[in-house]
């Protein structure tokens, strides 16, 4: 139970306590079980594939959930009437993979909303507000205006609110969930020191996260949950991520990057000077080769979404031109994108990458229903069939092709989102975070699809914060800086630090 | 077909629908017969038209609420068009449909070009196709005399039994079934209602699909509109009232998600059918037209509360789904017992309280006579059924009143049925549901005389013997007309108190019902006539509405005033305008202006009395209810037939028959002398 | 939506203009006070409808609400009961109806629009059985105008819904609670997960809401002598194109109550400037419609043009 500094100054003491929690969801079990305990002035994080029950955990923890059976206990004590309000204001705070932002209101006022204290009828003060957000972005490097709406922002943007807005109440338990999923490395770095300090004062953090390679950084204790229990509850220093994936997985995974050499074609897609003032990038100029993977690096806000959105007909070109192929395309809407053979996985799953309500099949299908038609009429059983051999070459589990999309796992998600681009049967294939928030299984499976399609001669633009990702899958990187592409180097020429330092320019370390 | 865990929720409807139609089989004669059957597929196809057009709309997520209001202005476009443009038939009918889809394709434009939420965009519509068909036809036109093939469309019958309209209505059912369930549109269309942006990033051409689906829906009401005015035979600017919000009500009732997404045609028409058998049969058993109202709307919560709970419990393998509220179940079931509770005092009380205040209304809602033993067991009690322009109208609740007095006097049963709005459409509903019952004698206040005498015809072809009174149908469409005042005779009255007030001399100006008001309309006319040709003294300034609303009459008289500072007389030609412009004056203290006009004298005693009003013109209502059923009775007795040059009256004396007319009298005028001598 | 209501603004600024050159008289105090007088009632009902679509939801049955508060006003004060009483009972039957309402949407998760929908159709046919249209006359002689003269009457009757409007639009921007039904509006899981009410705020909306068209009926009916069972018609619509002329988004969280009394103030002139300007009456409502669909349009012209939005 002890951790593994019991020589710090401060008093090891239980902060958090989770015992034995049971909880079902309608006849399938989420938790059974389990047990966790957080110490004052410690990081812990969690790990464990997506459905291993980490999300159901942190819901109970924060009361946003009722468990059926077990207890949670702060300081010893239990909580009664546990709210994501009484939490709070026990000083638990959690940030949600999903930000939970108010887009209509301003930064100042998503701060305030979480941390002012006194109930509905208190008086609110403007000023106060504002200066006290302003500290608090300041605190973790982010350089966001505070009189912004919320709901401006960038995803990432809105991440580092989350983050503010967590720390800006008295934390005694902060809960982290996937926070560097859209963070770059230099975010990624301040936050650390938020959550070191945080630590070292006392606090204690539960950290989750897949990705394993930054948990010796930052977590003094590991626990691994898999299918609903506690497996393990391990010292981070004393074990490494292979060890970590097989306490997860239950099985040894090999090869986290699989990929593979293909030989490389003609030029497929080719963009030239490429200028939208509407999203902010200007002079873009790259090409991609039949079977090559080109990575683009750079800093969230550095524009590679809006690079991608620019090229599927997503937002208005200024200037410039596409080729594919040799020839000149014009692409004025997603339509045409498709149309001409461009096909995009887009970064925000839910809402851009598969319907949820909708079944799996007509999901994989949205794009190309026109080829599962005759004239205006659906074609059912076409549909099933493209929808089966998609399925069965990308394996997604799934109870069955009518079932809602949204019942799948994230990483099936994914896979569904994959399968609906690659349905068009693209020459370019433009892939946003494709592993962000998904599982090790399920990432490798991803990474082995994007290898797959490679040899098969498609053109693919990879967007990517995640550094190991880049380095370990791109045959050549283009890295972006302040909305125009900063360089485009080989995988062979390219370090994580070479990588950063260009993405940084001159502007900071 | 797609995402359907709605079985359930339609065979639940299903159910409903058979649990209605076994009640009403109880209650209502012949409600369970072929004829009936058919009936209920004509009220339910301009309706049913409307809700299958919503229902892509809803699947997107959208909705439209103009599509009641844009029957109005197609209505009036084909009258326009065939009369004064003197287009043929069929040119006029292609005009109004295009009309239709560029007015389908407004809504278009608004919400995919300036991504305008549907709900304003279609609120804005609403008003303002509305106020073009008022705008067309001045409020004072309207559109008849179509030719017989036209309205065949309408009031025919395929093979004497099929009305004409069920093909229609059948091709449209399989077309949007088609559309949403079998094509790629329905596939985007759903795609869209569930998450707009992942359609768009799919490339499904978003835009395009919701233009798609407005337009037809807008193609969809121009239709509906041309079978509705060929069902009334006459095209007014206030066709399709309030057909939207019954429309959304059948779609969601059969399972439509009003935030997009989910919706069938077969639900929307289970959810249609649920509707109109309730209507139709609440009818046919004679009991009030309010209930289906209410039933309605209490199915419609039920029904999508049981949906939301079932849901819930479908879902809750994703966890996201299944967070608790905030608020604990026994507190919420507390706070919501003590909730329904308060809501059902406020109800009841406001009942009781109504009741014991104001004392001369019926006291039983039900006036529901007993039921099918009743009308089959007793010797011979004659039932007759008596229809009002509007049933809450005071006037006509005050007729009802000599009305019952009457069928006590002289035994017979009396169902007093119409209905709440002055609705022509709903006029036509009530009488096939009479006939469909079986009644002795029809007496019908009309609405719109074109529009329902193919339906009295058909009672008299029954062997019904078919009154009208307050205002007259076509000649050969009813046996009498009970005659207490002709337009004209009405007409020329106002004019010669507005003569009388004003002493030959001065400048009035007329607060009128509703713009679209035919009866209305009607006395204008001849006080225009009159002062044109009598007193040329006299100048008519202007004509505003009132909608009826004793509130606007107010806000209308006090600008009046305003604006034209010399005038001396206002004619209120509605009834609650009469004490809404006595106020108006009343508190202008303002005594060089007067009040005139046609209402009833117990509204407008305090003013009349005080000196503010005038005068007020009305005949007896009281002795009006009595003489219809009177004559009613009658005429069901054979004591009222051809050749006949007078009746015995009852309390009122002998009363002369004037050819086909029963002649009451003239109208009252009401002053300071004498209103404290009625009550009514 | 500051554009929207430039937009509006700029509109109605001609119109004024119009009115000033051709019909100086709608500027004479005595019929600025009419219009006032008249459309109080009108504004304590937008005042709520702005509450309940900030906090993203809708209203339409506040129209037959108010028909059967009217009566339920009436009534109480026929039976003699003194005016505050009348007016506190009439309060609370609204908080009553409005709480049904916040009931089908917060604890049986039924859209508001449809549940309002069910209401509306519910109160209005219920109010046309019982009443069978009766009006509800010989009310004493101190219900016209509360026992104060006319002059009087008007001052409370306009007083009452300017100091209701300041209230709610200083708690709106200073008190938490304001903020909380803004948060409420702009999205439901944030505000959940922030610890605000959720279920708590929409409910005493929609409360607030049938207690703003309490208040509301019983400034509009002791203007006058008599009780009319058809009251409100149209009602809703009215309030939620005057909320929508001010600028506050169909879907939430955005807006304010100056836009809100912006729309009810040019709605109020439409009808009296017509009047005054000589304009056919027919006109009337293409006239309003063309103005709420111009003020979508020329904010959403003038906006990037997000996703399409339900």
């Amino acid at each position: 139970m002890e951790g593994c500094r019991s020589s710090t100054e401060y008093n090891r003491a239980l902060l958090l306590e989770a015992k034995r929690i049971e909880k079902s969801y309608g006849g399938v079990r989420a938790l059974r079980q389990v047990s966790f305990a957080l110490e004052a002035g410690e990081v812990h994080a969690l790990v464990g594939e997506n459905g291993a029950g980490k999300s159901t955990l942190i819901r109970i923890l924060t009361g946003a959930v009722e468990p059926d059976g077990g207890a949670v206990l702060l300081d010893g004590q239990p909580i009664r009437d546990n709210s994501p309000h009484r939490s709070r204001e026990l000083g638990i705070a959690p940030i949600y993979q999903q930000p939970a932002i108010f887009p209509d209101l301003t930064v100042a006022e998503n701060i305030a909303l979480a941390n002012e204290t006194g109930g509905l009828f208190r008086r609110v003060r403007w000023g106060d507000r504002v200066k006290r957000a302003a500290e608090l972005l300041e605190s973790i490097g982010a350089e966001i205006d505070p009189r912004r709406l919320a709901g401006s922002l960038s995803m990432p943007e809105q991440q580092l609110v989350e983050i503010a807005k967590a720390l800006g109440g008295k934390v005694r338990v902060l809960i982290l969930d996937e926070p560097t999923a859209s963070l770059t490395e230099r975010e990624t770095g301040r936050l650390f020191e938020v959550v070191r300090r945080l630590r070292d004062n006392g606090s204690g953090v539960i950290y989750i996260s897949h990705r394993l390679e930054e948990l010796p950084r930052i977590a003094d204790r590991i626990t691994v949950l898999r299918d609903g229990e506690t497996i393990a509850t391990v010292s981070a220093a004393d074990t490494d991520s292979r060890e970590l994936i097989r306490l997860m997985a239950g099985r040894d995974l090999s090869a986290v990057f699989p990929k593979r050499e293909v030989p490389i074609g003609e030029p497929v897609l080719r963009v030239r000077g490429l200028t939208s003032e509407a999203v902010g990038i200007r002079d873009i100029t790259f090409e991609v080769r039949a079977g090559e993977i080109l990575g683009f690096a750079g800093l969230v806000g550095a524009g590679r979404t809006q690079v991608a959105e620019a090229v599927f007909g997503l937002a208005k070109i200024d200037a410039g031109k596409i080729r594919l192929n040799e020839s000149r395309v014009s692409i004025k809407s997603p339509g045409d994108a498709i149309e001409a053979g461009i096909a995009y996985v887009p970064e925000d799953r839910r809402r851009h990458g598969v319907a949820a309500e909708l079944p799996i099949r007509a999901n994989m299908t949205l794009s190309i229903l026109d080829r599962v038609s005759n004239g205006p009429m659906l074609d059912e059983d076409g549909e099933r069939i493209v929808a089966e051999s998609w399925a069965q070459d990308l394996r997604v589990k799934a109870a069955g092709l009518d079932a809602p999309a949204g019942s799948l796992s994230g990483g099936n998600q994914q896979k569904v989102a994959i399968a609906r681009a690659l349905a068009t049967g693209p020459k370019v294939l433009i892939v946003d975070e494709p592993t962000q928030g998904i599982d090790v299984g399920a990432k490798a499976e991803c990474h082995r699809i994007l290898c797959d399609m490679a040899a098969r001669g498609v053109a693919i633009l990879m967007i990517s914060s995640e550094m190991a990702e880049i380095l370990g899958m791109s045959d050549r990187i283009a890295v972006m800086r302040g909305g125009t592409i900063a360089g485009i180097v080989n995988r062979a020429d390219a370090t994580a630090e070479s990588l950063l330092a260009m993405a940084l320019g001159g502007s900071a370390q | 077909m797609l995402v359907e865990n709605r079985a359930g929720g339609e065979r639940a409807l299903f159910l409903l629908i058979l649990l209605e139609i076994a009640i009403f089989a109880y209650t209502g004669p012949n409600f369970l017969s072929a004829a009936n059957a058919f009936e209920v597929v004509r009220l339910g196809a301009e309706l049913g038209l409307i809700a299958l057009a919503l229902t892509p709309v809803i699947v997107t997520g959208g909705i439209d609420l103009s599509v009641g209001s844009m029957m109005g202005f197609c209505a009036v476009a084909f009258g326009y068009l065939w009369r004064d443009a003197h287009l043929p038939i069929a040119a006029a009918a292609g005009c109004t449909l295009l009309a239709g889809i560029l007015g389908g394709a407004l809504n278009a434009l608004a919400i995919t070009r300036f991504n305008a939420p549907p709900l304003i965009v279609t609120l804005a519509t609403y008003s303002l196709f509305r106020g073009m068909a008022e705008g067309l036809t001045r409020g004072v036109d309207n559109f008849s005399k179509f030719p017989p093939d036209f309205l065949y469309l309408g009031q025919g019958y395929i093979g004497g039994v099929v009305p004409a309209q069920a093909p229609v209505f059948a091709g449209f059912v399989l077309f949007y079934w088609l559309l949403l369930h079998r094509t790629t549109r329905g596939r985007a269309f759903r795609a869209i209602g569930f998450a707009s942006e992942g359609a768009r990033w799919a490339g499904i051409p978003v835009n395009r699909r919701l233009a798609l689906a407005y337009t037809l829906s807008g193609f969809t009401a121009a239709v509906a509109s041309l079978i509705y005015v060929a069902h009334l035979g006459q095209a007014r600017a206030d066709a399709g009232t309030g057909f939207e919000l019954l429309a959304i009500t059948a779609v969601v009732l059969g399972g439509a998600d009003i935030l997009g997404g989910r919706g069938s045609i077969w639900g929307t028409m289970l959810g249609l059918a649920a509707i109109v058998v309730l209507q139709n049969g609440l009818r046919v058993s004679a009991f009030p037209a309010e209930l289906a109202g209410i039933l309605t709307s209490a199915i419609l919560v039920v029904a999508i509360a049981a949906g939301r709970r079932t849901k819930r419990t479908a879902h809750v393998t994703v966890p996201q789904e299944n967070e608790e509220d905030d608020m604990k179940n026994s507190q919420l079931a507390v706070l919501s017992a003590v909730i329904i509770a308060g809501s059902v005092i406020v109800a009841a009380s406001n009942w009781w309280l109504v009741q014991s205040v104001t004392g001369k209304t019926p006291a039983v809602p039900f006036a529901a006579p007993s039921g099918p033993t009743a009308a089959t067991k007793a010797p011979h009690r004659p039932t007759i059924a008596i229809m009002p322009k509007a049933k809450g109208d005071p006037y006509f609740v005050s007729c009802r009143l000599g009305a019952e007095k009457a069928a006590q006097e002289l035994g017979i049963d009396l169902i007093w049925d119409g209905p709440t709005d002055l609705d022509p459409a709903k006029q036509n509903e009530v009488v096939e549901a009479w006939i469909t019952r079986g009644v002795d004698a029809i007496a019908v206040a009309v609405v719109n005389a074109p529009g329902i005498s193919t339906v009295l015809r058909k009672a008299r072809a029954k062997g019904i013997k078919v009154l009208t009174w307050d205002a007259d149908a076509l000649e050969d469409a009813r046996d009498y007309f009970v005659n207490q005042a002709t337009p004209q005779g009405i007409g020329d009255t106002l004019a010669d108190e507005a003569n009388r007030i004003l002493k030959g001399k001065g400048d009035f100006a007329i607060i009128t019902g509703a713009l679209t008001a035919a009866n209305q309309n009607e006395w204008i006319k001849f006080i225009k006539a009159r002062t044109a040709a009598k007193y040329p003294g006299l100048k008519l300034l202007t004509i505003r509405p009132s909608d009826d609303d004793r509130n606007r009459a107010f806000s209308e008289a006090q600008t009046l005033m305003k604006v034209y500072p010399k005038m001396q007389l206002l004619m209120a030609i509605s009834a609650p305008a009469v004490p809404g412009a006595s106020e108006a004056v009343k508190q202008s203290g303002r005594d060089d202006v007067k009040v005139t006009g046609l209402s009833l004298p117990n509204m407008c005693k305090p003013y009349v009395e005080a000196g503010v009003a005038s005068s007020v013109v009305l005949w007896n209502t009281l002795d009006l209810g009595y003489l219809v059923v009177n004559a009613s009775k009658q005429a069901v007795e054979g004591t009222l037939k051809p050749g006949v040059t007078s009746i015995d009256g009852g309390r009122l004396g002998k009363i002369n028959i004037e050819g086909t007319q029963v002649v009451l009298g003239k109208p009252l005028v009401f002053t300071k002398a004498n209103i404290g001598q009625y009550d009514f | 939506m500051t554009r929207r209501i430039l937009a509006i603004g700029g509109l109605w600024a001609v119109l004024l203009i119009i009115l000033a050159i051709q019909a100086p008289d709608f500027f004479a105090p005595a019929n600025l006070r009419d219009m006032a007088v008249t459309n109080a009632p009108a504004l304590v009902v937008a005042i709520g409808m702005t509450l309940v679509i900030l906090s993203g939801e809708i209203d339409v049955s506040v129209g037959s609400q108010f028909a059967v508060l009217s009566v339920t006003a009436g009534i109480l004060a026929k039976s003699g009961l003194p005016l505050p009483a009348v007016a506190a009972l009439t309060a609370l039957a609204g908080a009553l109806l409005g709480g049904t309402n916040g009931l089908l949407v917060t604890g049986l998760g039924i859209p508001s629009i449809v549940a309002t929908l069910a209401a509306m159709a519910f109160w209005r046919e219920f109010l046309r059985w019982t009443t069978q249209g009766a009006w509800i006359q010989g009310l004493p002689s101190t219900f016209q105008w509360m026992g104060l003269t006319q002059a009087q009457g008007e001052i409370a009757i306009v007083s009452s819904a300017v100091l209701l409007f300041a209230v709610v639009a200083w708690t709106m921007s200073n008190l938490q609670l304001g903020r909380a039904v803004y948060a409420v509006g702009s999205r439901h899981e944030s505000a959940r997960l922030a610890g605000i009410p959720v279920s708590g705020i929409t409910f005493g909306v929609f409360a607030l809401m049938g207690t703003f068209t309490a208040l509301a009926a019983f400034l509009d009916s002791v203007r006058f002598s008599q009780v009319q069972p058809s009251a409100g018609m149209g009602l809703e619509l009215k309030a939620i194109s005057a909320v929508v002329i001010g600028g506050t988004s169909i879907t939430g969280g955005k807006g304010s109550l100056w836009g809100t009394l912006m729309g009810v103030v040019v709605l109020a002139a439409i009808a009296p400037a017509l009047t005054f300007l000589g304009v056919n009456a027919f006109w009337e409502k293409a006239i309003q419609g063309t103005i709420i669909l111009a003020a979508v349009v020329l904010e959403r012209s003038a906006s990037k043009g997000g996703p399409h939005a339900r």
